[in-house]
C-alpha cells in the first residue's frame, strides 16, 4: 500500500487539494470585480517588469532634461505630456510602477517578517510574552500609521529608503493582531493538543499547525496592504516626503503637479490614476481572495 | 455682517441666507470696502507667528512689523536709499564712532504717547539684551549702555569701534514704545511673550486681528504722523494679509478677485498671469544670492580642481531657464545692488573643456564619486536646480545624490566641516548695504552659519574683510571688497549662481507699488499703496 | 465594571508613555539643531545657543525627555519652535478644526454608507449591489489628497460654486469662541450667514475625508444585514405577514447600530490621521496641517503633540466604544 502511494501521481497524491484550489479558482472567476483586480494587478506587474522596455524615453527618470520641451500637452510624441523639466510623463509614470511595487512588497515583506511571528508567539505562548507583545502593539496601533511615518520620514530626510523604513516600522502591528487572533483560537484545536501530546517540539507545533493554518487571512490582507502601502508611501511623496528627485514616483510628481493645476492638468491627473488603479486593483483582488479564503471576515 | 468691514460677498451671503449661500458664488469680487476707502487683501505662503520687531524678520514678519512700526530711517526706492523715518538727521563724528540723531517733534505711539528718545533708547537696548532676531547686526559694536538719550529729541550711540555701515542697519531696528512694552513684562522678558501677538508702534497701520497661521489684519492709523503720501482721501482704510500655502489657489483667489495681489508665484503661473485682463506684474531684479557651496575641507570639493570643474561643468544657462528667464546670472559673489560689486572678469561659465582639464590636474582626473547636494526640504527651485547640477556633472562622469533636509537638520550638518555636506544650496538675502554683510560670508568667522557651509579658511580674503569694515575712506574700502571678490571667485568655494527676480502679480487698479532691493522676498512697503477704483 | 475601566485606564497610561518615548525617540534620530530655525538665518552662534538654553535645548536627551514627561503630567506639550507658543495652546486652537471636520465626515459616512449597505444587501448580488460595492471598494483605494485637488479644482476654480481653502471668507468675521467649531458656534451665535459660509468652506475637505469611513460602514453594514436577513425570526416576521421593507428598515437599523459603532471606534483615530493629508489639501487649519507643516521644518514638538493626542483620542473613544457595546449588546456584559 504505502508502495501504491509513493507511485500516485502528483495530481492523485494532492486531489484534494487540487479539487480545492479548483473551486477557489472558479469562484473567484464567478466574481467580475475580483478578475477585474486581478486584471489590473497583473498588469501592473507587468509594467514593473517590462517598464524600461515600454517607456519610450527612460532616461527621462533619470535625471534628463529638456527645458525646451517643458509642460507640453498629451500628444502623439508624449502620451501624457511632459512636465516641468520636459520629461515625458509616460516614460516617468511607467517607471514608477517599479518603485511603487518594491515600495508595496517591501512593506509588506517587513511587515509580515516583524508581525507574524510576533503574533504567533502571542497567541500561541500566552502569559506575560503575549501581555508585552500586545501592549507595545496597541501603543503602535493607537497611532494612525501615517502620522508616526510623517514624523520618522521628516526626522530621517525624505527619500524611498526612509520611506519604507517608516511605513513598516507602523504597518506590522496589524499582522500581530490578526496572527494573534487566531493562534489564540487554533492553540486550543484537538490537533494541537493532539501534538502536544505525542511531545512535539513546540517549533514543530507552530511551524506544521499554526503557520499554515493562518496563511489564508494573511495573503488575505497582505494583498489587500499592497495597495494600501503604496498608498501610504504617495502619500508621504504628496506631503513631500518621497522619493528623492530624479527617481520617478507617483506621489512626489503630484506633490510638483499640484502648482501647475489646473492649466497643466496632466501633471497631476495620469500619476494619481494610476495610483487610483494600481490600489483598486490590490483591494478588488483581496476582497475576491477574501470571498473565498476567508469568508466569515467579511468585515470592514 | 456683524464686523465693519462688508464685503459684497458677505452681504450676498446674509441676504440670501444658509440655502442661497450654498450657490453664491460671486467671481471676481475686487478689494474689501469699509464706506469709501477700501481694504487691500494680499496673498502669501508664509506665515507671521511673531510680531515682535526686535525677535524675528523674514519676508511677511516684516511685512507686518514695517507697516505697524517706525524706525529712525527707512529704506526706499531701488537703487535703495535710506531716507529719514523718525529721525530727522543724524551725524556721526569724522571716526564714525559716535552717531547722533535728532528726531522728529511729532511722532507719536498709536496710543498717543510721543516718541521720544528715551523710546528710541529702550528699543536699542532691548534688542541688544534679547540676543535674538536683529540682535547679530549691531552686538558687536555697541553696548545697551553706549545708547544714551541726550534729550527728549537727540538719541547717542557710541561704537566699540569705526563703524561706516552703521546708518544702514538703523532701519531695520524699529521703536517700540516702553511704557506699554514695560506694563506686559513677565519674568524679566523685556514684554517678549506680550509683543509676540500685541504691538506698541507708530507704524502707519495698527494691528487689529492677529490668527499668525491664518489671517492679519491692519487698520490704517487715520491720523498717522507722517501723513499719508497719496491723500488721506486715497489712502487704505486697512490691510488684510490671507496666509494661502498652496500657489495654486492664489492665483485662483487672484484670478477670482478675492484679493488683490499675490506672491511667491511660480514661474509658469506668472507668464500666464501677468497679461491676464485685469491683472499687472511688478517684476524686478532681486537682491537674493544663489550659490552651492561646497565644502572647502572634506571630500573631492576639498579639491580647489574638482570645485573649478564642476563650476565650469554647470549648466548655467538652466538656471535662467528654470526661472523662466526672470533671473539674472552672477557676474561677483556680491550681488549688484551692494556698494563696492564689481564684475570679476573670468567667474566660470559653462565650458566642458575648461571642467575636463581642471578635473584632470585634480586626484580624480576621471571623475567616478558621487557628491551629495543638500537643499531644504519643500523648496521647489532648489530642488529643479538640483536636477541642472546633476544633469551638468553627468559629462565630467560625476553623481548627484539630491537631499531634501529641514533647516535644522542642514544647519547642524553644515555647522562642522566634518559633517558639512559636499554641496548645499543657499540663498543669501542680505539685509541692508553693508558689504560687510556679503564679504563676511567667506571671512572664517562665518563658519558654522549657514552660509559658511563652505569652511573655508582663507587669511587674506579674512585681513581685507577686517580692514573694510572699519575703513572710513570709501575709495579704500571699495578697493578691497574689490580684491575681497577676486579672490573669491579664484577660490570657488561656491558656484555662483543666480538673482532669480522678485515677483508679484496684482489687479490693476492697486496703486502705489514700489520696488526696493533691501526688503526681503515678497516684502513690499505698504504704506503708499492705494485702490484706485470707484 | 468599575474594575474593568479602571484596568482599562491604567492600561491606557502605560500605552501613552510608550508613545510617548517613540515619538520622543523619533523626533530625536537625525542629527538636528531646531533652535537655528528660531534664531534665523542671519543669528550668530551665541545666540542660537540663547534660544538652544530657552527651549532646555541644550541639555542632555534623556534629561530632556524626563522634563518632556513631566511637562505631560501639567500639561505641558512643550513649546513649538516655528510658532513661539506652547504645542498645548497651538492644540487648543488648531483641534476644534480638525475635530469639526472629522464629525461632519462621519456624519456624512453614517448618513450615506448605512442605507447604502443596507440597499446593497437588499439587493444582493444584482447590478446596484455590484456598483455599490464597487464605489466602496473605489473610495478607499481613491488618493484622498489626488481627489481633493480634482475636486477642489472642479467646485472652486471652474464652476466657482464653493471656495478653494480655509475655514471662512474673510469678509466673515468668526463667531464667538465657545467650542472652537465654527458650525457650532456660529449657531449658538445665530449667525446663521457665518454657519452658511463656514459650511461652504467644510463640504469638500469633509467629503473627501469620509470616503474611506464610508466604505467601511457601507460593507460591514451590507454585511450585517445579509446575516440578519437570512436569520430564522426574519423569515418568521416575514411568514406573519410583516412587509419586507418593514423588516429590514426595523431590524436592519438596530443591527447596524453595534458594527457602524465599531467603526467609528477604529476609523476614529485613522480618520484624525488622515486629516494630514485633506487639511494640506484644503489649507484647513486644524492639527494636520500643524503636524505637516512642523515635520517639514523639522520642529518636532508640535509633531510629538499631535501623534499624543491622536492616540489620547483614540484610546478614549475605543474605551467609551467598549462601554457602549457593553450597554447596546447585553450578552456582552454577561461575559466580560
Amino acid at each position: 500500500m504505502s508502495l501504491a502511494l509513493r507511485r500516485a501521481s502528483f495530481a492523485e497524491r494532492h486531489a484534494a487539494s487540487l479539487r480545492q484550489l479548483r473551486f477557489f479558482a472558479w469562484s473567484f472567476g464567478r466574481s467580475p470585480s475580483s478578475m477585474l483586480g486581478l486584471a489590473i494587478v497583473l498588469g501592473f506587474l507587468l509594467v514593473a517588469a517590462f517598464g524600461p522596455w515600454i517607456a519610450p524615453y527612460p532616461l527621462d527618470a533619470e535625471g534628463a532634461m529638456n527645458l525646451g520641451n517643458r509642460l507640453k500637452p498629451p500628444a502623439a510624441a508624449h502620451w501624457f505630456g511632459t512636465d516641468e523639466m520636459g520629461n515625458d510623463l509616460f516614460s516617468r509614470v511607467v517607471l514608477a510602477t517599479r518603485t511603487s511595487l518594491w515600495v508595496g512588497l517591501t512593506i509588506v515583506g517587513m511587515a509580515t517578517v516583524i508581525g507574524v511571528p510576533l503574533g504567533i508567539a502571542a497567541g500561541y505562548f500566552g502569559g506575560v510574552a503575549r501581555a508585552v507583545i500586545m501592549r507595545v502593539t496597541d501603543v503602535f496601533l493607537s497611532v494612525p500609521g501615517i502620522v508616526l511615518a510623517l514624523a520618522i520620514v521628516a526626522a530621517l530626510g525624505p527619500g524611498i529608503l526612509n520611506g519604507i523604513i517608516a511605513l513598516s516600522i507602523v504597518w506590522w502591528p496589524g499582522y500581530v493582531r490578526l496572527v494573534e487572533a487566531k493562534a489564540l483560537a487554533l492553540r486550543n484545536e484537538p490537533f494541537v493538543e493532539a501534538a502536544r501530546a505525542v511531545g512535539a517540539s513546540n517549533l514543530r507545533i507552530l511551524a506544521v499547525h499554526i503557520l499554515p493554518n493562518c496563511t489564508s487571512p494573511i495573503i488575505v490582507k497582505a494583498s489587500m496592504d499592497m495597495g494600501l502601502a503604496i498608498l501610504a508611501a504617495a502619500s508621504l511623496g504628496f506631503i513631500g516626503l518621497g522619493a528623492k528627485p530624479p527617481a520617478p514616483e507617483w506621489g512626489a510628481m503630484i506633490s510638483v503637479a499640484r502648482t501647475y493645476m489646473p492649466n497643466w492638468w496632466w501633471y497631476a491627473v495620469f500619476p494619481g490614476l494610476a495610483i487610483y488603479l494600481t490600489v483598486l486593483g490590490f483591494n478588488l483582488f483581496g476582497d475576491g481572495l477574501r470571498d473565498i479564503l476567508d469568508p466569515k471576515s467579511n468585515r470592514g | 455682517m456683524q464686523g465693519p468691514i462688508i464685503g459684497r460677498r458677505g452681504a450676498i451671503a446674509a441676504g440670501l441666507g444658509a440655502a442661497g449661500a450654498f450657490a453664491a458664488g460671486s467671481p471676481a469680487r475686487a478689494f474689501e470696502r469699509d464706506g469709501n476707502r477700501k481694504i487691500f487683501v494680499f496673498a502669501g505662503g508664509q506665515p507671521v507667528p511673531v510680531l515682535d520687531p526686535h525677535v524675528r524678520y523674514d519676508w511677511s514678519t516684516r511685512l507686518i512689523q514695517q507697516s505697524v512700526y517706525d524706525a529712525l530711517a527707512k529704506y526706499v526706492n531701488d537703487p535703495p536709499q535710506i531716507v529719514p523715518w523718525l529721525a530727522e538727521r543724524w551725524e556721526s563724528n569724522p571716526a564714525q564712532t559716535v552717531w547722533t540723531f535728532h528726531l522728529v517733534r511729532n511722532a507719536k505711539f498709536h496710543n498717543g504717547d510721543p516718541v521720544d528718545a528715551e523710546a528710541v533708547r529702550y528699543s536699542f537696548e532691548r534688542g541688544l539684551r534679547l540676543n535674538k532676531g536683529v540682535a547679530w547686526m549691531l552686538k558687536d559694536v555697541l553696548a545697551p549702555e553706549a545708547i544714551k538719550a541726550v534729550d527728549a529729541h537727540t538719541v547717542q550711540f557710541t561704537l566699540t569701534r569705526a563703524m561706516p555701515s552703521f546708518i544702514t542697519y538703523v532701519p531695520l531696528w524699529f521703536i517700540v514704545n516702553p511704557k506699554q512694552v514695560q506694563a506686559n513684562v513677565a519674568n524679566n522678558d523685556y514684554g517678549e511673550g506680550w509683543l509676540t501677538r500685541n504691538e506698541a508702534g507708530s507704524g502707519p497701520f495698527k494691528v487689529r486681528r492677529f490668527e499668525p497661521q491664518s489671517v492679519i489684519q491692519l487698520d490704517a492709523v487715520a491720523d498717522y504722523w507722517k501723513g499719508w503720501p497719496q491723500g488721506d482721501q486715497r489712502r487704505l482704510s486697512g490691510f488684510i494679509y490671507r496666509i494661502v500655502r498652496e500657489p495654486a489657489a492664489r492665483r485662483a483667489m487672484l484670478q477670482r478677485g478675492e484679493v488683490d495681489m499675490i506672491t511667491e508665484v511660480p514661474a509658469d503661473d506668472f507668464e500666464l498671469l501677468k497679461n491676464a485682463r485685469g491683472i499687472k506684474p511688478e517684476d524686478h531684479k532681486g537682491f537674493t544670492t544663489f550659490a552651492i557651496t561646497m565644502n572647502t575641507t572634506k571630500g573631492p570639493t576639498a579639491d580647489l580642481n574638482v570645485r573649478k570643474a564642476i563650476a565650469h561643468a554647470m549648466d548655467y544657462d538652466a538656471l535662467i531657464q528654470i526661472h523662466n528667464g526672470a533671473a539674472t546670472l552672477l557676474d561677483s559673489p556680491f550681488p549688484d545692488a551692494i556698494p563696492g560689486h564689481v564684475a570679476v572678469p573670468g567667474i566660470p561659465r559653462r565650458n566642458l573643456e575648461k571642467a575636463r582639464e581642471f578635473l584632470a590636474k585634480s586626484a580624480h582626473p576621471n571623475g567616478g564619486f558621487e557628491l551629495e547636494y543638500v537643499h531644504v526640504q519643500g523648496l521647489e527651485d532648489p530642488r529643479r536646480i538640483g536636477l541642472a547640477l546633476l544633469n551638468s556633472l553627468q559629462p565630467l562622469n560625476i553623481k548627484v545624490n539630491i537631499v531634501a533636509q529641514p533647516w535644522p537638520t542642514m544647519v547642524a550638518r553644515g555647522s562642522k566641516a566634518e559633517t558639512a555636506p559636499d554641496m548645499v544650496s543657499v540663498y543669501v538675502t542680505p539685509v541692508c548695504t553693508d558689504p560687510d554683510v556679503i564679504a563676511g560670508k567667506y571671512h572664517t568667522r562665518a563658519h558654522g552659519q549657514f552660509w559658511g557651509m563652505h569652511h573655508l579658511t582663507d587669511a587674506q580674503i579674512d585681513g581685507w574683510v577686517d580692514a573694510a569694515r572699519v575703513e572710513t575712506d570709501e575709495a579704500k574700502r571699495n578697493a578691497l571688497y574689490a580684491d575681497v571678490q577676486k579672490r573669491v571667485v579664484d577660490l570657488q568655494p561656491e558656484i555662483f549662481g543666480m538673482l532669480a527676480n522678485r515677483r508679484w502679480l496684482m489687479r490693476d487698479y492697486l496703486r502705489g507699488f514700489q520696488y526696493c532691493p533691501l526688503r526681503l522676498t515678497g516684502e513690499f512697503d505698504l504704506y503708499p499703496m492705494w485702490v484706485d477704483a470707484a | 465594571m468599575a474594575l474593568f475601566v479602571l484596568r482599562r485606564l491604567m492600561l491606557t497610561g502605560l500605552m501613552l508613555f510608550g508613545l510617548v518615548l517613540i515619538t520622543f525617540v523619533v523626533s530625536n534620530v537625525a542629527p538636528s539643531d531646531p533652535a537655528a530655525l528660531a534664531a534665523g538665518p542671519d543669528a550668530t552662534r551665541d545666540m542660537v545657543e540663547t534660544i538652544r538654553k530657552e527651549y532646555g535645548l541644550d541639555r542632555p536627551l534623556p534629561e530632556q525627555f524626563v522634563h518632556y514627561v513631566g511637562g505631560l503630567l501639567t500639561g505641558d506639550l512643550g513649546r513649538s519652535i516655528v510658532t513661539t507658543r506652547s504645542v498645548m495652546e497651538d492644540l487648543g486652537r488648531y483641534f476644534p478644526a480638525t475635530l469639526e471636520l472629522v464629525l461632519l465626515s462621519m456624519t456624512f459616512g453614517v448618513l450615506v454608507g448605512v442605507p447604502l449597505g443596507m440597499l446593497s444587501a437588499v439587493l444582493k448580488n444584482r447590478a446596484p449591489d455590484h456598483a455599490t460595492r464597487f464605489v466602496a471598494v473605489s473610495l478607499v483605494a481613491l488618493p484622498a489628497f489626488w481627489f481633493g485637488i480634482l475636486l477642489q479644482l472642479l467646485f472652486s476654480v471652474q464652476l466657482e460654486w464653493l471656495p478653494t481653502s480655509g475655514r471662512l471668507d474673510i469678509a466673515t468675521p468668526p463667531p464667538p469662541f465657545v467650542t472652537g467649531m465654527l458650525l457650532v458656534d456660529s449657531v449658538l451665535a445665530g449667525q446663521w450667514a457665518t454657519f452658511a459660509d463656514a459650511l461652504r468652506h467644510a463640504v469638500l475637505p469633509a467629503l473627501v475625508l469620509s470616503f474611506p469611513c464610508l466604505a467601511s460602514i457601507l460593507r460591514v453594514n451590507r454585511a450585517e444585514m445579509i446575516e440578519v436577513m437570512a436569520a430564522d425570526y426574519v423569515t418568521a416576521a416575514r411568514a406573519h405577514g410583516i412587509s419586507r421593507l418593514r423588516v429590514v428598515c426595523v431590524l436592519a437599523l438596530r443591527n447596524a447600530m453595534l458594527p457602524t459603532l465599531a467603526i467609528i471606534g477604529l476609523r476614529w483615530g485613522w480618520m484624525l490621521g488622515s486629516t494630514v493629508l485633506v487639511e494640506t489639501v484644503f489649507d484647513w487649519p486644524g492639527i494636520g496641517l500643524y503636524a505637516v507643516s512642523s515635520a517639514i521644518a523639522g520642529d518636532f514638538k508640535p509633531v510629538m503633540g499631535v501623534t499624543l493626542l491622536i492616540g489620547v483620542n483614540f484610546m478614549i473613544i475605543n474605551l467609551i466604544v467598549d462601554l457602549l457595546y457593553g450597554v447596546l449588546d447585553p450578552r456582552l456584559r454577561a461575559t466580560s
